[in-house]
């Protein structure tokens, strides 16, 4: 597992690495997935979108949800729940497509409902390790937003905790 | 425009300057080997590889403009008759087609060319021809034409007089208003008998409104039959004698001597267009911008004749197929548009106060209707282009291949002019190329195996394209060994695709078929440009991404036909569309025989397959709910079965509904569903619903192959099945 680990952190964008980190703030926009709370870089989503109709693909592999129209261009929409191994459930009226640029397409990921953007500061990132399993593959880190803040207060109980998602690697087994 | 744009306008024309250049080339072969000699021809090329090596020097393609300044040197001396024109002066200057194509497409694959290699072969080939030894001074032409000529003038002279072709002098008067088109009478008049060698103002001058002009001409034809041929036109023409004494007042032939030591330099000696009138009528008589400083002097001098300008001649554009790509799909959002407009009029018939604009919004529709298909046909018809643009190219391949195995090969095209669409072209040349690649290496024998055999020495390869329907059909079709039903059987057998007993089963035709499998080759020797074992499987699956079906017919001894069965545009068709459990999908009407009610009773088994007899005939039956896993497994009431065929195939596929016909987008899936089997894309309906369409070529494969297929136990196929 730690292989794997390492392997991801090689593949994170420059920016997050953590000699280079310091002096950058990160943006990102959190979302829910079966009550945790994930995030993905701002830059990375191109346009979130109300869940339309998802057309499925028969034949298509399990967690590619089926496609959707987008302006006249034919969309994939995979369920990001199944991406990241976590129970399927029926899509709620807050579920939102977000829609990321894998670099070959642009591709819809499901989400159950979208939260906020945070901005980060480098000391609110902490390259985790904490996280393994399949999912370490696509967690490049833990973001406590407003860590700063809690420490002053000395508010630990409530902190909130971020699964910071890099998309690449989200994306990258997409065939 | 941008510098990309520039980069892209540049690739473009000088790719359309070298397919020019290949297909001159491949008619200066043929016609060196009919023995002719064809100087328009070698005009044609070194005016191509002229205005090749210009744009490449004003893009700064260095690279490809040192290619072209050698090539240029080689061709201004088969043109002036320095060197003559041999098969190894072709090999040398297809291989410079070849270089010019690598440099452009820079592949990263290819091996890099080799320039000094290149530039060592032209020397070669370009040592001096020996010297015309006849004298001009024995003909009683005046010195003050003799003075005149330009080189390549004089060569055509001497040429004409050592292959003792007669030479005639006409002279002529023309009105100074009407030159041009008189000259092209003349020209027009003169081609078949003789040909121009020159033709000046004569010494004798023409009035005010006049000019006269002094011909030569040589020709083969007597004096009478030329006179008659050039009408009210030839009546002052005379045939030039040989003197009998040599008059010393002559002067000598002007560059003789100089030729050896004239650098071969492309400046040197200006193109071969007359000095008065332009050899293409239509041809710009501006003068052309200049290209570099070394051609910008020589070019301007030769305005009028201008047989190199830069300025395009055709009225044509270039278009980046893209863009015609978004237009489509502009043209299918309006046409949502329209389906919105009429919902939104027939909500407004509800009112009966509004029936004035509503029958005014009808007729506005239709206009609107009528408008965006005339649109849609006009983007179709543009992404139009005939086979030969990639026949062309083939023509290049066969000639290459053939010389390389030491084969005879002459290649018959019909049907160049058929049209596909421009992206169908493009992904054509490859599976093609392979196909062709193998008929040469594997089918058509050495000349010697074919004497033995009783055929002529010389192979023929046909490339026939026609369109049938919706469709267009390529045949690619030899006459060489044909394929041996023992040895492919044998082949199967041994590389445990199937048993003995097994391939006893096999008809004739599933036996051919068995080429299309992966890693299936007979061969022993693996030569380097085909027997590797990929390819045929390759090229059917290329045809079939395509919507396209190929077949093959074999006679082993006589030769070997493979039919491409393909549809003539992937970009908007019409489409049945029909559900299945609740779900719109469409199916391309192009594949599409008939649709007919399905009675239960009249469903049989054959070997555990589903089949039913429509008109006389077994037709395979596929329930598309099992095979997309949406079963609701209680056979309902009511269902369709759409009769979908391709060249000989056909398959019923088993629908719930149909909902009509209707002309569709299709766009491609992304890549990340390239992999799903069944689907060709997917049609915006409008109203935020997105039907997949059918991959009918696809779904025959498929679905006819696990059963044609099931005893060979082809893995990959195997596969496919399983999915469902």
């Amino acid at each position: 597992m730690t292989d794997q680990l390492v392997r991801s952190r090689s593949s994170m964008p420059a920016e997050i690495e953590p000699e280079n980190a310091p002096q950058s703030v990160r943006d990102v926009l959190s979302f829910t997935l079966a009550d945790e709370t994930y995030a993905l870089p701002l830059e990375s989503i191109h346009e979130i979108l109300k869940t339309p109709p998802i057309t499925p693909v028969p034949r298509a592999p399990a967690d590619v949800l089926g496609i959707i129209s987008v302006r006249g261009r034919i969309t994939t929409v995979l369920d990001l729940r199944l991406r990241l191994h976590l129970a399927h459930e029926p899509a709620s009226a807050r579920a939102r497509v977000l829609l990321v640029d894998s670099g070959v397409e642009l591709l819809g990921l499901l989400v159950d409902a979208v939260q906020q953007v945070h901005r980060l500061n480098p000391d609110e990132v902490e390259l985790s390790n904490m996280v393994s399993g399949e999912l370490a593959d696509y967690v490049v880190g833990i973001g406590r937003p407003g860590a700063r803040r809690m420490a002053e207060r000395d508010a630990t109980s409530t902190e909130e905790l971020l699964i910071l998602l890099d998309p690449a690697a989200l994306l990258r087994r997409v065939v | 425009m941008s510098e990309g744009d520039a980069r892209e306008e540049f690739l473009a024309e000088a790719q359309e300057i070298i397919e020019g250049l290949s297909r001159d080339l491949l008619l200066l072969d043929q016609a060196d080997k009919e023995g002719r000699d064809d100087p328009d021809l070698i005009n044609e090329v070194f005016r191509g590889v002229h205005t090749l090596k210009g744009i490449a020097g004003m893009f700064g393609y260095h690279q490809l403009g040192a290619v072209t300044h050698a090539l240029e040197d080689l061709l201004d001396d088969l043109r002036l008759g320095r060197v003559s024109l041999t098969q190894n002066v072709l090999d040398v200057l297809f291989e410079g087609v070849e270089n010019f194509q690598r440099l452009l497409t820079e592949d990263p694959d290819g091996p890099p060319v080799d320039l000094e290699a290149y530039a060592a072969a032209i020397d070669l080939v370009q040592a001096p021809a020996p010297l015309a030894r006849e004298t001009l001074e024995d003909y009683a032409l005046d010195s003050s034409v003799l003075s005149v000529l330009t080189e390549y003038e004089e060569h055509r002279l001497r040429t004409n007089i050592e292959q003792g072709v007669t030479l005639f002098r006409l002279l002529v008067r023309f009105s100074l208003a009407t030159i041009d088109s008189s000259l092209e009478e003349l020209k027009t008049r003169a081609k078949p008998l003789a040909e121009i060698i020159t033709y000046l103002p004569s010494m004798g001058g023409g009035g005010g409104e006049d000019i006269d002009l002094e011909v030569l001409l040589a020709s083969r034809a007597s004096l009478g039959e030329l006179r008659s041929a050039l009408g009210s036109q030839g009546e002052q023409l005379s045939e030039v004698r040989r003197h009998t004494t040599a008059p010393s007042q002559l002067p000598p032939a002007p560059s003789i001597p100089a030729v050896a030591s004239v650098p071969s330099r492309p400046t040197s000696a200006p193109p071969p267009g007359p000095p008065i009138a332009s050899e293409r009528p239509h041809a710009p008589t501006s003068a052309p911008g200049p290209m570099d400083e070394e051609d910008a002097a020589p070019l301007a001098k030769d305005a009028p004749g201008d047989p190199l300008s830069l300025r395009s001649v055709a009225s044509t554009v270039r278009v980046d197929i893209r863009k015609l790509d978004h237009l489509m799909n502009v043209v299918g959002e309006l046409a949502l548009v329209r389906s919105a407009l009429g919902n939104l009029r027939e909500k407004l018939r509800q009112h009966a106060d509004e029936r004035e604009i509503t029958r005014e919004l009808h007729r506005v529709g239709r206009t609107f209707e009528r408008h965006l298909s005339e649109l849609q046909d006009g983007i179709l018809d543009v992404r139009m282009v005939p086979l030969g643009q990639v026949f062309d190219k083939l023509a290049r391949i066969i000639r290459q291949v053939a010389r390389e195995h030491e084969k005879e090969v002459q290649l018959v095209v019909t049907g160049a002019e058929t049209e596909v669409d421009k992206l169908i072209v493009e992904e054509l040349s490859d599976p093609l190329m392979h196909i062709i690649r193998n008929a040469i290496d594997h089918g058509i024998e050495s000349p010697k195996m074919r004497e033995l055999g009783g055929k002529p020495a010389l192979g023929t390869l046909a490339l026939n394209a026609y369109p049938k329907g919706s469709h267009v059909v390529i045949e690619i079709e030899d006459d060489g060994a044909g394929m041996s039903i023992e040895r492919l059987v044998e082949t199967a057998v041994r590389r445990g695709l199937m048993s003995h007993a097994e391939a006893e089963e096999l008809t004739n035709e599933e036996v051919l078929a068995l080429i299309f499998l992966p890693g299936f080759t007979t061969r022993s020797a693996i030569t380097d440009i085909s027997g590797r074992g990929v390819g045929m499987d390759v090229v059917k699956t290329n045809i079939s991404r395509l919507g396209g079906i190929i077949d093959i017919h074999s006679e082993h001894g006589s030769g070997t036909k493979l039919t491409i069965t393909l549809p003539v545009t992937l970009a908007i068709i019409s489409a049945l569309l029909v559900r299945v459990a609740g779900r719109p999908f469409a199916i391309p009407i192009t594949a599409v025989q008939e649709a007919i009610l399905l009675v239960p009773t009249m469903v049989r088994t054959v070997e555990g397959r589903e089949v039913v007899t429509v008109r006389d005939t077994t037709l395979p039956l596929c329930r598309l709910d099992e095979l997309f896993g949406l079963g609701t497994p209680n056979r309902k009431k009511r269902s369709f079965v759409v009769v979908t065929a391709l060249a000989n195939r056909r398959l019923g596929l088993v629908v719930d509904e149909l909902e009509g016909q209707q002309d569709i987008v299709i766009k491609a899936l992304g890549r990340s569903l390239s992999r799903v089997p069944g689907f060709s894309g997917a049609t915006d309906l409008g109203d935020e619903r997105v039907a997949l369409v059918l991959d009918a070529a696809g779904l025959l494969e498929e679905l006819l192959a696990t059963t044609e297929w099931r005893r060979a136990g082809d893995a990959r196929l195997a596969e496919g099945v399983r999915h469902d």
